[in-house]
């Protein structure tokens, strides 16, 4: 090619990359200019406007009667009549003449009787629109944290919830997984657009921020987050939140007794944990934990065993723990148990969900070829992860997520939630002997052998679903390689955790072990302070 | 000379159909292979590509939040595509990226200026904070001959740790220890629409990439970029500073990557800071390779592939609620139809980059 040729393509190029930068700059200036053209100008005063349109029911049946409420505020001082139309998908329902009082809200009740099966009614008023879908099941979404499905713990359980709604409540899961922190808020509102949607599930501390925004921005739509805090961000209650939080330290106090006590029968320095984020929920996890192992060497080994009493006590060196700072790499768990069951640690406790895989791993490198139990063991979490490895999994601190979904959906379905939530300012706490409205929920507790049943059925129907191996061995092998490891350990470490048990559902002060002189429960560590506190005393 | 000017715009149109042709074609490969592996694992694809393309596209409110997952994207592109026009292998975006994060969130979240220049200074220092970590690349392959791959990837690593330690220990949110502080009201870019993430940041980020554009195709530095890409041997004999170029050039990546970083910090919501584990910024810098390359390295090709990149991300959550298609599932065929609209970009290039180590 010739040197002018050359300067020709260059020009040419020149020109295309002018004509296509000048359309994009002329589209962004007319994006731009809209966008303050539109923005907030002094909007008309009307002296009434509707200001709020709420259905009855959201998931009638056919024949049912819905009541569209209709809410019509009066802007101006002296009483006014207005006149509305309601229309469902466009059919005119009913045209009404109200007298509303000056600045007041008034609410008019529409009947409306769904007559067709199998479709969503659009409810219009002035510009607010409802829905309500006959025939269709309502759904329940359930938006997870990072980590999603297959973390055989914490999200796990969501959905496990979930699954128990779709079969005895008949309603449909929507699952919705974030990949990042990014995607919660537009999970969480692809759920809430959903007509159909019910209930809308937020699995974990984290989505509390993102949880309390979408409540807002949907009053007629129910969520519900676990382990969140959303309601507190909001500046009063919002009536269709809920957080349900759990007693973790009580389960880990019993997991913490059960590793002391089993830390002073094979004559173990240590007992250990391994935890993911530092956030306030596992500090409550890491206190319990410490406090139960402290009243089993210092309270009950004593009293019941003097002579193992004076070969084994609890110092602040008794327990080893880490943080990890994730949530999701299962080496750091393996790194992180590994050192502990090399200075002699009898169990790691697993409080990081995907983690316990790697704790998982650091055992088995250290068990003889044929041993087929532990010592060394690990401790489960969450969910019954005693399964994982028979005979090496000593028990696990169940925290039953699942009811919480269930118990949601199911106030729902009754048409209790929003009362429930009234009650309780917004918050429900599940866990030992605790209640919702007079019913009594169970929210945490340590695994049982009748627990493993219910947890090994629903890997072998993983199995039969996915056609992927889920189980180490087959579930009767499981169920007697768990029931012998347990036979084999003393009876009165298993008592002696039910001892404990019972002394935390009284509600009553169970031991002084800090020293402060007024015998305390276990403490529930949510704040800075009280865990550095805490962590004076027991380590 | 209307003669002229019809046949240069013909030609110009004749030069944009065989891209745009192209790319079609790739998306429609991409779709099919999607297709076949939904069908296979019993999904629905019809069912799934629309959901996919009417959450992504299918409404404004739909197109506001794509946006808004286009805004990072597009920048973290610039870094790559410059460093690509003088011949540089930028990956750095990542790394650079999390320090303009916590930049941002340094002024944005405790610095007490006025609305208007809070959140000016906040997103000028999360750039300087890019630029910064651009420095020691940019001087270690001038002045050492250090490959910016291997320096890149290190620093990359460096500031992940570093700005992990920084959430935890210098700016954590008093009682979270999980996140930052968030910017303060008057350090954040203005909502566009309620009921999205998308804020007035999607503006400063397309105004960033048009004036990149101009910078390489209107100004004199810009043609030597171009110049020390295309021919370096013949740049230097044109009495260009090659060395000087690929400095600046590192640079003006760091920059590009840093405002990318305090875009997500002060353009979107509800989180406006950091968590500790990063996840929102995580991966960026290196899915802007991708819009990059897909974006057949042009800064306006960048917006474009930014947008049709973020239109998937987004399109995925409609995806997955609607026609049931699991996470993972959904994170896979994105990818696919990624990798079919880039291969066609990539091959190219590739063999450019063979065909000048040979010559």
């Amino acid at each position: 090619m010739n040197r002018i040729g050359i300067l020709d393509e260059r020009k040419s190029a020149q020109a295309t990359t002018t004509i296509v930068a000048a359309i994009i700059i002329v589209a962004i200036v007319v994006g731009v200019g809209v966008w303050f053209l539109k923005g907030p100008g002094p909007k008309p005063e009307k002296p009434v406007e509707i200001t709020g349109l709420s259905l009855s029911s959201t998931s009638p049946t056919k024949g049912e009667e819905v009541k569209a409420f209709v809410d019509l505020t009066n802007h101006s001082a002296t009483d006014q009549s207005y006149t509305f139309t309601l229309k469902a998908s466009g059919e005119n329902v009913s045209t009404k003449t109200v007298k509303v009082e000056g600045g007041k809200t008034k609410r008019v009740s529409v009947p409306y009787t769904v007559k067709e099966n199998n479709r969503t009614y659009v409810f219009q008023a002035g510009s607010k629109r409802a829905t309500a879908s006959v025939g269709s099941p309502p759904k329940l979404a359930v938006v997870s944290d990072i980590g999603g499905r297959g973390d055989l713990a914490f999200n796990d359980m969501a959905f496990k919830g979930g699954e128990s709604a779709e079969l005895k409540l008949g309603v449909k899961m929507m699952p919705l997984i974030s990949s990042t922190e990014e995607d919660y808020l537009p999970n969480l509102r692809e759920a809430a657009r959903d007509p159909d949607t019910n209930l809308i599930v937020g699995v974990g501390y984290l989505l509390s921020k993102s949880l309390s925004t979408v409540a807002q921005e949907f009053p007629n739509k129910n969520f519900m987050g676990i382990d969140t805090y959303a309601q507190s961000l909001t500046e009063n209650l919002q009536p269709n939140l809920m957080d349900i939080t759990f007693e973790e330290h009580k389960s880990s106090a019993l997991v913490g007794a059960l590793g002391a006590l089993l830390a002073a029968h094979y004559d173990k320095p240590h007992i250990g944990a391994v935890l993911g984020i530092e956030i306030p929920v596992l500090w409550k996890f890491e206190t319990g934990y410490k406090w139960g192992a402290k009243w089993a060497l210092e309270k009950w080994l004593p009293a019941n065993k003097p002579d193992l009493a004076k070969q084994i006590s609890y110092s602040k060196d008794f327990v080893k723990y880490t943080y990890t700072g994730t949530f999701s790499d299962v080496a750091k768990g393996y790194e992180a148990a590994k050192p502990m069951y090399e200075k002699g640690a009898v169990t790691v406790y697993n409080i990081a969900g995907p983690l316990g895989l790697g704790i998982n791993r650091a055992v088995k490198e250290r068990v003889p070829k044929g041993q087929e139990m532990g010592p060394p063991f690990w401790t489960g979490v969450d969910s019954d992860q005693d399964w994982i490895n028979p005979g090496f999994v000593i028990a696990s601190a169940m925290k039953r997520v699942d009811k919480g979904v269930f118990l949601a959906e199911k106030l729902v379905k009754q048409g209790k939630f929003r009362s429930t939530i009234r009650n309780n300012d917004g918050v429900i706490t599940l866990g030992i002997g605790t209640e919702v409205g007079g019913i009594p929920v169970e929210g945490v507790s340590v695994s049982t052998l009748a627990n493993l049943k219910e947890f090994v059925k629903m890997g072998v129907r993983a199995e039969e679903v996915t056609g992927e191996k889920k189980l180490p061995m087959p579930p009767e092998k499981i169920k007697a390689r768990v029931k012998e490891m347990r036979d084999a350990q003393p009876d009165w470490i298993w008592d002696a955790v039910s001892q404990l048990e019972e002394k935390i559902r009284s509600g009553k002060p169970i031991a002084d072990l800090d020293g402060d002189g007024t015998p305390e429960t276990v403490p529930a560590t949510t704040t800075d302070n009280a865990v550095s506190y805490w962590r004076d005393v027991l380590g | 000379m209307s003669d002229d000017l019809f046949e240069s715009i013909a030609s110009k149109l004749r030069g944009l159909a065989k891209p745009l042709l192209d790319t079609t074609f790739a998306v429609i490969i991409g779709l099919l292979v999607g297709a076949l592996l939904m069908w296979l694992y019993g999904y629905n694809p019809w069912n799934a590509y629309y959901y996919l393309f009417k959450g992504g596209f299918g409404s404004l409110k739909g197109i506001f939040e794509t946006l808004s997952f286009a805004t990072p994207l597009m920048l973290t592109g610039i870094t790559w595509l410059v460093g690509w026009k003088s011949g540089i292998f930028n990956i750095g975006a990542e790394g650079q990226m999390y320090m303009g994060a916590i930049g941002a969130v340094w002024i944005g979240g405790t610095a007490a200026l006025p609305a208007g220049i809070h959140v000016a200074a906040a997103t000028i220092v999360g750039m300087l904070f890019g630029l910064l970590w651009a420095l020691p690349v940019a001087a270690l392959k001038v002045w050492r001959g250090a490959h910016e791959v291997v320096t890149t990837i290190m620093l990359n690593w460096i500031a992940l740790f570093f700005v992990r330690y920084l959430i935890r220990y210098q700016v954590p949110m008093p009682g979270n220890a999980y996140r930052t502080v968030p910017a303060m009201e008057t350090a954040r870019f203005p909502l566009i629409s309620e009921g999205t993430t998308l804020t007035a940041a999607v503006f400063v980020a397309i105004a960033f990439c048009v004036g990149i554009f101009i910078f390489l195709w209107r100004t004199r530095l810009g043609y030597e970029f171009r110049l020390t890409g295309a021919n370096p041997e013949a740049a230097r004999y044109a009495g260009i500073d090659t060395q000087r170029i690929i400095f600046l050039n590192l640079l003006i990546g760091g920059l590009a990557a840093g405002l990318a970083g305090s875009t997500q910090v002060l353009g979107r919501p509800p989180v406006w800071g950091l968590y500790e584990t990063l996840g929102g910024v995580y991966g960026l810098g290196f899915t802007g390779i991708g819009v990059g390359i897909i974006g057949r390295n042009h800064p306006i090709g960048a917006i474009l592939a930014a947008f049709f990149y973020g239109g998937l991300l987004h399109g995925g959550t409609k995806m997955m609620a609607q026609a049931g298609v699991a996470g993972e599932m959904m994170v896979a065929i994105q990818g696919l139809i990624i990798l079919a609209v880039a291969l066609p970009v990539i091959l190219p290039m590739i063999r450019e980059k063979i065909a000048s180590w040979r010559g």
